[in-house]
Order: C-alpha cells, then structure tokens, then sequence
C-alpha cells in the first residue's frame, strides 16, 4: 500500500512512514553492512530502494506527469526526518539517479529524455556522474574530454574521476569538450550516456577509509547518440550548473538530521554508562558547543530548504555557507571522537554498528564533505566573489 | 512570562528597519567617534529618543506601558544598538525590566515597568553574576558590586544572600570605572545600610531570569556589532589597493572573509534559536541562551580581532573603526560570567533535560 495516500494530513503522513520503518528496516542492518563486501552491500542498497518503491517513496519528490508522488517539500522534509530518526539505511547507491538526474533532465532535458530515464530510476536504474578528470578538478570547465560528431553520433575519448558507484551504473551524467578553440565555459556539451557502451572502462578507487565508492572512467572511442544530448551543443556548462544545484536541496537537510540523532544517541549512551569524558570539564564544553553550531546548521539548512522555491535561489550563496559550517563542523565532531575514543576508537572498523563506534573510520569519510561536490576553498571563493562582492582577479 | 509564541516576520522586519534607520543616521562612525573623544552626549541622545519611540518598553507587556514584543523584538533592538556600537544602559536596563517581569511579582511590576519602558529611568545590574552578593542585616543591604550600567541609574538590581533587592541609586556611593570600550558604563555601588525599595524573594529564578535576559542581550549585540565591523571591513578592503589591485581581490584575504561570513550565519542563527526557545517557554531555552552568549561572543571576538589585522596598519588607529568594535567584543565577552562557567551550566542543563527523557535538540521543520 502507498504511504502517499495519507499525504493530505502532514502527521497522519508522518505516522505511516514511522510505522513502515519500524517493520522494515532491520535492526542489524548496520552490523550486517559493516561486515559486507561490496556485492552484499549493493544487492542491501537494492533491496532498500525495492522496499522504498513498494510504499511509493521511492520517487516521491519527482512530478506526478512522470511517475513521481508530486509531493510538497513539507512531505519531503517529513520523509526525510523520519528516515533520519529511524537511522533507516541512505540510498547512497541511488543519489545520482534521484537527485542530479531529474536535477538536470527536468529543467533541460526533452520529453523523450524524460520519459525514458525518470521512469527507469523507479526500477533500480543507477547512475553516475561524469564531470571531474584528473586535471579538472575545482577548475571543472578546464575538462578536456573530447566528443567529436560522427554522423548521428559523438565519438568521445577522454578520462574522468570521482565517479561515485560507477562500477554499479547502467548510466553516465557526461560532460564533454565539443569546441576547443573558445572560452572554457563556452564548449562544453552535456550527454547522457550508455555505461554498457563498448569503449567505457571502470576501475574502483580505493579511499583512504578503506571503501571503494568512486570509480575512474577510461573512455575510448565510446559511441553515443546525439539524441542522448542534453540542452543544445556548447550548452553544457548551463545544464551542468543545474545538476550541481540539485544538491542543495533535502538531501543535505537529511543529513542534517542523521546527525543530530547520532549525537543524541551518542549522549544519552555516554550518560547511561557513565563515560569518562563526562567526567573531563574541557571535554564536556567542547561537546555542548558542538551542540550549539550543530543547531545553528539545522536552522541554516532549512532557511536553504526555504529559499529554494524562492526565485532568488539560484543567486544565493548560503549553499555555501551552509556546507562550509556544517562540513567543518562534522570534521570536528569526527575529530572528538577520535581524540576521545582512544586506542580503541582506532581500531580498524568499517560502517560502525553504533553512532560513531568507528570514529575513525567517521573521521576519514568526513574529507568527503569538504572535498566532493566543489572543494571548500571553491565555497570560499563563491562566498567572498558571488556573496560579499570582492573582485575576481 | 514569555508570550508563548513567535511574531510574524514583517512586524519583525519593520521594527528593525526603523531602528536600524535611527541609528545609522544618529549614530553613525563620526558621531560615535566624537562620543569616545568626550565631544558630544551621543549616549544621552539615543537614550531620550529610544524612549520616545518605546524602544525601551519592546519587552516589557502592554499592560505595564511596554510595547509586549518581548525576546525577539529585545534581540533586534540590541542587535541593532550591537550593528553601530551604540553607547548606553541598555543591557543593563532591559534586562533588569525582564527580570522584574519575570519574577518582580505585580506591585514591583507596577511600580518600575512603566519608568523603565518610557525611558525615564535607567538601570543597573551586576557586571557579573557569580558575584558574592550583598549582605543583609535586618532589613538593611550593604557591600560593593561592579555593575552595568550609567552613573545617573535610578536603581541597582542587586543579589543578596538569599533574595534580590531593587535599592535606590540616591542611597549609593557610585564611582565610574572606565572601560576600555568607552561605549558601556561600568559603575562600582557601594550602600552602607541601605533600605531596598522592593525584594525579589526567589533567589533562583530572578539570577535565571537575568542571566537569561543578559545572554540574549549580548549575545546579540555581539552578532550585529560583528556583522557591521564585517561589512566595514571588506567595504575598505575594496578600496585599499595594494601591488597595483584592490586588496580585496587576494585570494589569501577572500578566503578569510567568506570565514568571516560564515560565522557570522551561525550566530546569527544561535541568536535566533535561542531567542525562538525563550519565546516560546521551552524547558532548553535557558541552555541555548547560555550556548548562544558563549558561542556568539568568541566568535566576535574573533571577527573583530581579524578584522583588526585585515585593515593593516590603519586597524590598529583610534581614528578607524575596528578597535571600538574589538574592545565591546572583548567585554561582551566576560560579562554575565566567564564563557567556561556558562557553558558548564548549559552542560549541566543538558545532562539533566536528557535524563528527563526528553530532547534538547527539536527543532520546528
């Protein structure tokens, strides 16, 4: 049954979804996954997305014309929350086909596009994104990955990186160099392509967390129809900007909320076992403090949430700000953690059964937040150029 | 005695425009450099016009002569005073008219609000609470306290070792003690003996409700004097230029200010949780307002120490503005009690709203 019929009384809503959870989500999911190699750890993803699909959250944000719940962002934020609350499992193997995905296709992409792909994400359709290369990193518009016309289709060489569950993906968020003799910005053309294609290479890359969840692309000679462009040829670097916006929205709001069930649960155990660094007044201070930044990161976030069906959204750099507070603040409590969790705490451990039982394994996956989706020295330079006025020199 | 709930954001808005107005036009950096300099009584001029437009009764309820706007109209008007450095009684002074709400019992209401709220008096209140107290022998008070507040104050809101006691100032031995920030008043009372006016009986909850009411003062003035020491900084930066460009455009700078933006943000929102909580009676609001006086005055602390050092050389002038900002961060800093104490309050306070079983953590969606 769909939990979307209750959608017409917000906590009605809300009841429904607390219910679902508590009967479908395994209480030793974390366990198991700590424990998992890489192929259990995909089928578990599937197996949620499956769970997800069979009440109607698995698309729930997306419009009704394509297969979505057309929910408001109250409902989302709703789901979100009680996702958050249950430390139901992330959908980390679908977070491109949910969110950059229709991010990109809905305002750019043609209505064959749309049908075709939004309507295979509710099957278990992964994709992946193509936009960093080894020499273009925070100077993404640098990229030098060739499309060359050929016919009906593009003929495309080139190399990129960062591409989180590549190894998994049926699809590629791609984008290419089609004219090297103009500004950067102004030959770049966006594609979606086919990861079965012959000439698609992927090789994992191992962090320094000890996961695998980005892969490298090495594309030779790889075939893709021109019908696969999206937005008109030289037009990428716009539809790109609409992808990278797609993240600002409640995907970072849930984790918002994870953590703040994380570091309660974290608390109330400390109180209950009577940890030692209850006990160390320094400690103690620093911990509250948190508290009070993390509060400061949820209010900010939603001002975000907030902001983002304003029309002034898409000039606003409280993104950034949001992601240089809230990352550096998960860097520090991560960073508590450790310095609390002594020897122990650094034991080696993936995927901790309990919040920040693997601190450092928590401490390392941090760098993910103020590395991916635009480094935090990029945030810098948004806020002081876009947000405080200062030259571009 | 909180209204429990929050204003619209247009009343919000309206309010703050026009007090922002006010005092940008009379308050502006000459002014208030004359002030420090001892030419002009800008601290006498606000505190009558403030009066006459019932800043001074934001937080106090219609029904003693105030305007009933209480925590969220108290924290833009003090942001605002915080935004141009504004000199005078005003921590002192309002928050001894919401403690006097908060646990003065009607006849002390009566007597004092309506005063408090047109301006005609001021107030002062201990500089710090952890203080030992006055000492009272029958129904006389005596001993010393450095206090917030101005010279001519019509009354001290003072502890003793059991109760707090409104005393008249007539009945006090006032000595100025100069501030390094020329802009707050800082006054030692001595009373020998003396008779108080009226007596708050419940120890406890009147220091809560002034430390309380003092947090979120500070903690404030503190966000609004941080964002506008900001602003005036990276507005100089754009016009000083150094190797042949404005040094606005260094990277090394740039970076320093989106820092400086981004602490801004989160004080600003530590304000307004805590503000938002106090508004509407929550068991964690007194935690937030400790954490937010804690939290919010380092951090301006830190904005107005490098925005010192952003401006070079001229920073570290009497002349420019940086140093008048720096020096009200620094005592905003101390005021109420140490940061430590306080946040070893605010540790105690979560230990036990957690042990009660509940969350110290909701927050509206």
């Amino acid at each position: 049954m769909s939990i979307l019929n209750a959608q017409h009384d917000l906590s009605a809503f809300r009841q429904e979804i607390r219910k679902w959870l508590a009967e479908v989500v395994p209480p030793d999911w974390k366990g198991r996954m700590a424990r998992a190699s890489n192929e259990e750890y995909i089928a578990f993803q599937r197996w949620w997305m499956g769970e997800r699909s069979k009440v109607g959250l698995a698309i729930p944000h997306w419009p009704k014309e394509y297969g979505g719940g057309g929910l408001s962002q109250r409902h989302l934020i709703t789901i979100a929350d009680e996702i958050a609350r249950a430390d139901a499992p992330q959908n980390r193997l679908f977070t491109i086909s949910l969110i950059h995905m229709p991010g990109t296709l809905l305002p750019h992409g043609t209505e064959v596009q749309k049908r075709r792909y939004l309507a295979g994400v509710a099957k278990g359709e992964v994709w992946c994104q193509g936009f960093s290369e080894p020499n273009s990193g925070s100077d993404l518009a640098s990229l030098r990955t060739r499309a060359v016309r050929d016919g009906d289709h593009y003929v495309v060489n080139g190399q990129k990186i960062w591409s989180s569950n590549s190894m998994y993906a049926d699809h590629c968020l791609l984008l290419t160099r089609t004219d090297p003799n103009v500004q950067k910005h102004r030959g770049i053309t966006y594609f979606i392509m086919d990861m079965r294609s012959p000439g698609v290479e992927v090789r994992p890359i191992r962090q320094a967390n000890g996961r695998a969840e980005f892969g490298e692309l090495f594309l030779s000679d790889v075939r893709i129809p021109a019908e696969n462009m999206i937005g008109a040829e030289n037009n990428g670097w716009r539809v790109a900007q609409a992808t990278l916006a797609s993240e600002r929205g409640v995907i970072s709001f849930e984790g918002g909320e994870r953590q703040r069930y994380e570091i309660e649960a974290f608390y109330r155990k400390s109180l209950k076992v009577g940890a030692a660094w209850l006990r160390d007044a320094q400690l103690h201070r620093e911990f509250v403090s948190f508290l009070a930044e993390m509060q400061a990161a949820r209010r900010l976030l939603r001002r975000v949430l907030e902001e983002s069906e304003t029309p002034q959204a898409s000039a606003s750099v409280l993104p950034s700000i949001v992601k240089l507070s809230s990352t550096v603040l998960r860097q520090r409590i991560c960073s508590f953690m450790v310095r609390i969790g002594g020897v122990d705490g650094q034991a080696f451990a993936l995927l901790a059964e309990e919040p920040f039982g693997s601190p450092m394994f928590d401490f390392l996956s941090a760098f993910s937040g103020t590395i991916a989706g635009g480094t935090n020295e990029i945030q810098r330079n948004i806020v002081a150029e876009r947000g405080l006025g200062m030259p571009r020199v | 005695m909180e209204t429990a709930s929050t204003l619209d954001r247009a009343t919000l808005d309206a309010l703050r425009e026009s007090v922002a107005g006010v005092l940008a036009e009379q308050c502006g950096s000459t002014e208030l450099h004359a002030f420090i300099d001892g030419k002009n009584t800008l601290d006498k001029m606000l505190w009558a016009q403030a009066g006459q437009l019932g800043w001074l009764g934001l937080g106090i309820p219609e029904q003693f002569g105030g305007l009933g706007m209480g925590a969220q109209g108290l924290a833009i008007l003090h942001g605002e005073l915080g935004r141009q450095s504004s000199p005078g009684p005003y921590i002192a002074t309002l928050s001894a008219a919401q403690t006097i709400v908060e646990t003065g019992g009607q006849a002390i209401c009566q007597t004092w609000l309506p005063r408090l709220a047109s301006g005609d008096i001021s107030a002062a209140v201990p500089a710090t609470l952890d203080v030992r107290g006055l000492t009272r022998s029958g129904t006389r008070v005596s001993g010393t306290l450095r206090c917030l507040g101005a010279a001519d104050a019509a009354f001290v809101l003072a502890p003793t070792d059991d109760a707090w006691v409104i005393v008249d100032m007539a009945e006090a031995e006032v000595t100025a003690a100069p501030m390094w920030d020329r802009t707050r008043d800082v006054i030692d009372v001595s009373l020998k003996d003396a008779t108080p006016l009226g007596i708050l009986p419940d120890a406890a909850a009147t220091r809560a409700a002034l430390t309380r009411a003092m947090a979120l003062a500070v903690a404030a003035d503190s966000a609004g004097g941080a964002r506008s020491i900001t602003e005036r900084t990276i507005a100089y930066m754009k016009t000083r230029e150094q190797f042949g460009q404005p040094i606005a455009g260094f990277q090394a700078l740039k970076h320093r200010a989106a820092d400086l933006a981004t602490k801004l943000a989160v004080a600003d929102e530590m304000v307004r949780h805590a503000v938002q909580r106090t508004m509407t009676d929550e068991p964690d609001a007194e935690l937030w307002a400790l954490l937010a006086k804690s939290e919010v005055t380092e951090a301006c602390v830190f904005v107005t120490t490098d925005c010192v050092q952003l401006h070079g050389g001229v920073g570290f002038t009497w002349d420019f503005d940086p140093h008048i900002f720096l020096k009200r961060a620094r005592l905003n800093e101390v005021l109420i009690m140490a940061n430590t104490a306080l946040r070893d309050q605010a540790a105690a306070a979560l230990a036990a709203i957690t042990t009660s079983g509940r969350s110290a953590l909701e927050l509206e969606i």
